[in-house]
């Protein structure tokens, strides 16, 4: 029933069998992976049974290597989410509603933002070696453009007639920002923040493989030398569900921050 | 702009609400004086003279884009005069004036607010008197409610509960009920007229439905050319009819004059020139 989370409708499907229906694909195609994989149709070297990923899965954790290695990348990708989110954000919100912060830096920004932050990679370890600082940096640098774009386009495209009912109405600079302005780009932000979600796990994946002493990306870059395909998969496996909590987390956000919004109003 | 001395109206000293003050004597007086603006190089408003007694009701009607709408922004303070004066109470206009609000012809309510805060914005946050301005305009029960999901003419409620809110002592319509369906025009009207009544404040009402206009105003006021080509007492008692022959014959009188056909009425048929300067020259 995913075409119905579209609608504005209230009614949602409550029948425990209908929130079932999407999942029926993907596990008939685990299966049949299980089944390939178990007779050998699928060569184990090159792809595993998804039991014997989910068994070295249970060996990494069991020994202790899987919990610091995630968080390891999650520190990683967080911090540079929230040093590149955070300046994005501010240089957004400081352009949009001052015009003279605007001429000065959008311009300069628009012109930064096409040069792609993966090409600066051999220009970035030249910067800052091969450690933690070059891969925060990275991240960092990803989210940036995403989260600016879009918080100075929404923070542009804020109803002017509620801008003048906010000056009618005598509400102060500090009022409006916090009232009218903000709000009003919310929508826009979020949309900047769950894209630039995506860019922060791929950038961070890319910076992992270059060289890491921890982190998923240390993990599948021994088992590639190891030819352990089987943790190889389950490294690919941690990726997404990383990228997947994120994205959950995003929605999550929005869901609550725009409750008044007309594809998310349920009647009070 | 030295604001004008004008007769002084009676000005009740205690700050609002003041319950024993005659609801006639909140309004102030309104007054524009040889009122200019210019957009550009398009002259809209020239040698403008306008007032409005304390408590008034004044329509203003006239062709789309002849000024109407700039007459409000400029006495809302959104937009300066190029020459001319403006005086509220006496005083020039500026924007945040807490003496006027304007009600929009779209409700301008924040969408991410529900009706009860939206109304609150008004009077720095105070739940209570938001409660009571909506329960003043029939919605008492809806205040909990996004501005999503209520209808047009709900929401056009709520922005008259929040230009009320604050008790002002002018009030400015720009086509409030212009989006409006028929039957929710007329209950609208009604309303306007019974808090006009009670709150006793100034009106100055712009819409482009001239029945409307001589329905609720005290005076209504034809713009064209950039000055005021017409000024007509309505001194019919209240609530009025569209039935009344009076009625009708005020109706015409300033149809006729806002199309321009003094007594041709084949000049109906005819393209109407547009508003502008060419036409009173
Ligand atoms: N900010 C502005 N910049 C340029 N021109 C403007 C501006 N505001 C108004 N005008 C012009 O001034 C003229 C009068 O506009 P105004 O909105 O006062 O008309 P109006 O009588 O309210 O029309 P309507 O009945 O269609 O609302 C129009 O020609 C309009 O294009
Ligand atoms: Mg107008």
């Amino acid at each position: 029933m995913a075409t119905l989370r579209l609608s504005p409708s209230p009614a949602r499907p409550t029948d425990p069998a209908a929130t079932l229906v999407p999942w029926l694909v993907p596990a008939l195609v685990l299966l049949l992976w299980q089944v390939l994989a178990a007779n050998e149709i699928i060569p184990p070297r090159m792809l595993p049974a998804p039991l014997a990923v989910g068994q070295a899965a249970a060996e990494m954790a069991a020994e202790g290597k899987l919990v610091p290695h995630v968080l390891a990348s999650a520190q990683r990708a967080l911090l540079g989410f929230a040093i590149g989110g955070g300046l994005g954000f501010l240089l957004g919100l400081a352009n949009g509603s001052f015009a003279w912060s605007g001429r000065l830096l959008d311009s300069s920004m628009q012109m930064l933002r096409t040069i792609p932050h993966l090409a600066l990679i051999p220009l970035v370890i030249l910067w800052f070696g091969i450690g933690e600082t070059a891969r925060v940096f990275l991240v960092a640098l990803g989210v940036l453009f995403p989260v600016y774009l879009n918080t100075y386009h929404g923070v542009r495209t804020v109803d002017a007639g509620l801008l003048e009912m906010a000056r009618n109405y005598g509400l102060s600079r500090w009022q409006t920002f916090r009232q009218v302005i903000l709000p009003g780009a919310l929508p826009s932000i979020l949309v900047g923040v769950r894209y630039a979600l995506g860019i922060m796990w791929l950038t961070l994946i890319v910076a992992e493989t270059i060289a890491a002493s921890s982190g998923i990306g240390k993990v599948t870059m021994d088992a590639r030398e190891f030819l352990q395909t089987d943790v190889l998969v389950f490294g690919i496996l941690l990726y997404a569900g990383l990228g997947k909590l994120a994205d959950v987390a995003a929605k999550g956000l929005e869901k609550r921050l725009l409750a008044w919004h007309p594809s998310y109003v349920r009647a009070r | 702009m030295a604001p004008m001395a004008l007769a002084a109206p009676p000005r009740p000293d205690a700050p609002t609400p003041a319950s024993a003050t005659p609801a006639a004597a909140r309004g102030v007086a309104v007054a524009a004086r040889g009122v200019a603006k210019a957009f550009g190089q398009r002259g809209v408003l020239r040698a403008l003279d306008l007032a409005a007694a304390p408590g008034e009701f004044v329509a203003i009607v006239g062709r789309s884009g002849c000024g109407k709408s700039t007459v409000l922004r400029l006495l809302s303070g959104l937009e300066g005069a190029d020459a001319g004066t403006l005086t509220i109470d006496g005083a020039a206009p500026f924007s945040g004036n807490p003496l006027a609000r304007m009600m929009f012809q779209d409700a301008r309510l924040l969408p991410w607010r529900s009706a009860a805060e939206n109304v609150a914005l008004a009077v720095g946050g105070d739940r209570a008197r938001a409660a009571a301005a909506l329960a003043e305009v029939g919605l008492g029960d809806r205040g909990g409610d996004w501005p999503g999901v209520l209808s047009g003419g709900q929401k056009q409620r709520v922005a008259l509960a929040r230009a009320l809110v604050a008790q002002p002592r002018l009030l400015l319509l720009d086509e409030p009920l212009g989006a409006l369906d028929a039957l929710t025009r007329i209950e609208m009207q009604g309303l306007i007229e019974r808090v006009w009544t009670e709150h006793g404040f100034t009106a100055l009402l712009v819409t482009h439905d001239v029945a409307e206009a001589v329905r609720l105003a005290d005076r209504v006021v034809v713009l064209d050319g950039g000055r005021v080509a017409l000024d007509l007492a309505v001194g019919l008692p209240r609530p009025r009819h569209r039935g009344h022959h009076v009625f009708g014959e005020i109706e015409a009188a300033v149809l006729d004059r806002v199309l321009g056909v003094a007594a041709d009425p084949a000049a109906l048929h005819e393209i109407p020139a547009p508003c502008g300067l060419a036409r009173t020259a």
